[in-house]
């Protein structure tokens, strides 16, 4: 710990900045070839909570010639002290600045980070653009869910890794090594790594535009590039590296407790959700594995509550011995376990018994959508009679609240459909009335709204998104049509997601947007408070920037996108098949019923729905 | 039901570096981690929600160091000490270290007084500042003391003895014996508060440390254990 203790007395939660923390690694400098910083560009909470984070740095931590370290986005009251008093942004193991590392990371999570990448690295004092460094500044790859449509930050990025990045970033570290170590110039760097599957180089594709403004071609720099980038997976999860200790933080965080990850990908194909596409193909741990991953963190760690996570758990396909082989040692050792992201054909008496957190917590369900037409183009396939039983098994249970998370601004959305989330919430409340073993207290049904943002890789990222103004006829619609106190109606902010659009869908040329934003002092976008609409606005009118190109506008099907440089696996075949299924309001089945010929499969890796005829 | 056997353990340990900024909070859930870790036999409460009963002496503000903090706890089994300190301190971080571990014969209650480093980093500091220091705590000592109710002046002259106030390498160091009963707690903050209300520039491109050292019996020459 290096910071001064005067300023560390001025700042709410010093604890943030000071780490020291059990399970931290600390390595001798000298005895390392690679410094690497994994910056989070948000909040430390936040930040620690990272599931990615947690495997890499255990990944690197364990070579001997790698040393990782993390930082974040300081709060703005550290942020104004360490102007005032010359202190450059740094790592919290050592202490040692930013810029003495060799390789400074940044995941991005959500599009709203971004202004704080550029922040954080005007606060470690360097240089944000990436045609300003050279081999004596650090070298600055992102990765992380937002790097699969990485464009509006290809100014400042030397390398994108793409997809899972186990593998990767020891690749990286290695070739690093060698550029330390030999004359090997910046420019070779970057050439050897574009050769390296799910190296994604910006600056090596030159982009060119039709007089439209869309794009009309990347042209690689050099011929013995890739042409397209094929993101990384991990082929077998059971195989994969897991951490067997964490670093637990002294303050509370917002996932203070073991994650285990149960699979990656998702059987749905929810036509609006990025995360159900971009990690296919479905790939599973055994019952084995995650049982023994677990004991031991919650032997080394000393956390006594484990989550279950993945993005939709109860299709895990061993989910019910998963938990019997769990609970057949965590009650004894006093450790609670935890199940998110349930769905509501899943939600039984039986897990509702056995999964303390599910008898003490609150119910979520997500329909997204109010009525069934909707939900068909959604292809969220689950019904009105599925959700009301899963509610009645919910009430007799004791529960009298139930939140309902609902999207709106969803393709082909119309008023009947936003009639359908109050009548939806109207038959919960009913169908607590209809259960006879309820408790005696005043039902209570919360939705939540958010507003659909077009997100690049899913069956949408040619929808417009719909317009603000719009957007905000339709969250006060719902507003007036509720007129039932037992229904609490609750949306996010309209700006936001449009903001969220603009940069989601975006090419290379928002990345003046984004210097402009950050000259302005622009960061901790994703904080209601520090969020500022009009000043994004006019950012984009001062740099020509018509923000509707990005977010409002339906993308055409021929287009080249900005993201077809990223290979995903699913193809766009698929996705345009999909895209006109949902104007059929035709449902497509899940990958363990039927596979829908998505493509992901051709990535390899040890599947566990994908028909095994399909050749890699 | 057979009643549970429960053995007191008292444990003094000592909180520096990056724990000084850790808050009380925080650091029980630190310790609950650690005695996880620790694998010791420590005892649940019984209630609906069962968790580690550990209870701790002294308030000690965030950004405060301390040589002797002190926490009591129960374990199942009949405890080798020696053995309770070597597991907490493999499972402690670093900065955390468990000193001694026995059964207790006081309790926190019995507390009277704590002794404090104070050490004052500053370019202004001399051995002249050190002596003139000294001389402001000869007398009434008035200080603003924050309460629930509001902010109001204070007299602690009794519940505050000078030990030493000395100028050395840059820093003028002050060893200070505060009260630490329950209605007559003296936060060491007080001290370099009334320092400063007489030189207001003494931080400026300085900095302070506080080290509570030893805490005492309410006869002020017992040290407690």
């Amino acid at each position: 710990m290096k910071i001064p203790e005067s300023l560390l007395k001025k700042v709410e939660k010093p604890g943030r900045y000071v780490g020291g923390e059990w399970g931290q690694i600390i390595k001798d400098k000298k005895d390392v070839d690679v410094r690497f910083a994994f910056c989070f560009p948000d909040t430390y909470e936040i930040g620690m909570s990272n599931l990615g984070i947690r495997i890499l740095y255990d990944i690197m931590n364990k070579k001997d010639y790698i040393w990782c370290e993390r930082a974040y986005a300081p709060w703005t009251d550290m942020e104004q002290l360490m102007i005032e008093n010359d202190i450059p942004l740094w790592a919290v193991e050592s202490g040692d600045e930013l810029k003495a590392f060799d390789i400074v990371g940044f995941t991005l999570q959500y599009e709203m980070c971004y202004t704080t990448v550029l922040n954080m690295l005007g606060l470690a004092g360097i240089p944000i653009m990436q045609s300003e460094r050279t081999k004596d500044d650090p070298l600055i790859v992102c990765g992380g869910p937002c790097a699969y449509n990485s464009e509006p930050m290809a100014d400042f990025v030397d390398i994108f890794l793409i997809g899972e990045g186990e593998d990767e970033v020891v690749e990286l570290c290695d070739l690093y090594r060698e550029y330390k170590k030999t004359e090997m110039t910046k420019d070779e760097l970057l050439h050897r790594a574009a050769k390296i599957d799910g190296f994604y180089v910006p600056s090596l594709y030159d982009v060119e535009y039709n007089a439209d403004g869309t794009v009309k071609s990347y042209t690689p720099k050099y011929d013995d590039i890739q042409k397209r980038v094929k993101k990384r997976i991990v082929k077998d999860l059971d195989k994969a590296p897991y951490p067997e200790n964490l670093v637990m933080p002294y303050i509370e965080t917002v996932q203070d407790r073991i994650v285990l990850e149960v699979y990656r990908g998702c059987i749905r194909g929810c036509r609006f959700c990025q995360a159900g596409m971009v990690y296919r193909p479905v790939r599973e741990k055994s019952v084995e594995t995650l049982n023994s991953e677990a004991k031991t963190l919650v032997e080394n760690t000393g956390y006594d509550e484990i989550t279950l996570s993945s993005l939709s758990i109860s299709d895990y396909t061993c989910i019910d011995k998963l938990t019997d082989e769990l609970l057949k040692w965590t009650d004894d050792k006093k450790v609670s376990l935890s199940l998110p992201s349930l769905r509501v054909n899943s939600f039984t008496k039986e897990l509702m018994d056995k999964i303390s957190t599910i008898r003490t917590g609150g119910i979520t369900f997500a329909p997204e959508a109010g009525t069934q037409r909707l939900r068909d183009v959604i292809n969220k396939n689950i019904d009105k009679d599925e959700l009301l039983r899963a509610c009645r098994v919910a009430f007799s249970g004791g529960k009298t609240a139930v939140k309902l998370y609902f999207m709106q601004g969803l393709p082909t959305e119309t008023d009947e459909d936003l009639d359908g989330i109050i009548a939806l919430a109207r038959d919960v409340i009913e169908e607590f009335y209809r259960t006879p073993d309820r408790v005696k207290r005043q039902p209570q049904v919360t939705i939540s709204a958010a507003c659909f943002v077009p997100k690049p890789f899913t069956p949408f990222q040619w929808e417009g998104q719909c317009g603000y103004d719009e957007l905000c006829r339709r969250q006060k619609y719902v507003t007036m049509k509720n007129t039932d106190r037992k229904i609490r109606y609750n949306y996010h902010d309209a700006c936001t997601s449009r903001i969220e659009a603009v940069f989601a869908r975006g090419d290379r040329r928002l990345g003046k947007a984004l210097v402009e934003a950050h000259r302005r002092g622009m960061r901790l976008d994703s904080w209601e408070e520090f969020f500022d609409y009009e000043q994004w606005l006019d950012v984009f009118r001062s740099v020509g920037i018509d923000e509707s190109f990005y977010a409002n506008r339906t993308f055409g099907e021929d287009e080249i996108l900005p993201w077809d440089i990223i290979d995903i696996g699913v193809s766009k075949e698929f996705l345009l098949r999909e895209r006109h299924n949902a104007y059929k309001e035709k449902t497509t089945p899940a990958c363990s019923e039927k596979c829908s010929g998505c493509g992901a499969s051709c990535i390899g890796g040890k599947t566990a729905w994908c028909p095994k005829n399909v050749t890699p | 039901m057979v009643p549970e056997e429960r053995y007191s353990v008292r444990v003094k340990f000592s909180k520096v570096g990056s724990l000084k900024f850790i808050s009380h909070l925080d650091l029980s859930r630190t310790m609950k981690a650690a005695f996880l870790r620790a694998k010791l036999p420590i005892w649940y409460t019984m209630g609906f929600n069962p968790h580690p009963k550990m209870v701790f002496s002294l308030p000690l503000s965030v950004g405060t160091a301390s040589m002797c903090e002190f926490m009591d706890f129960m374990l199942t089994e009949k405890p080798d000490y020696d053995e309770v300190v070597r597991r907490l301190n493999a499972s402690f971080p670093a900065e955390l270290r468990a000193l001694c571990a026995y059964e207790p014969q006081t309790r926190f209650c019995d507390i009277g007084w704590a002794e404090y480093t104070i050490s004052i980093i500053s370019p202004e500091a001399s051995a002249d500042m050190a002596s003139e220091i000294k001389k402001l705590f000869e007398g009434e000592i008035k200080i603003q003391k924050t309460t629930k109710t509001g902010t109001k002046e204070t007299d602690i002259s009794s519940l505050c003895d000078i030990i030493r106030c000395e100028y050395e390498n840059g820093a003028i160091n002050i060893r200070a014996m505060l009260s630490c009963g329950e209605n007559s707690f003296v936060n060491p903050k007080y001290i370099v508060e009334h320092i400063l209300s007489k030189y207001p520039d003494l931080l400026r491109g300085g900095d302070y440390t506080v080290c509570r050292e030893r805490v005492f019996m309410s006869d002020k020459k017992t040290e407690f254990m």
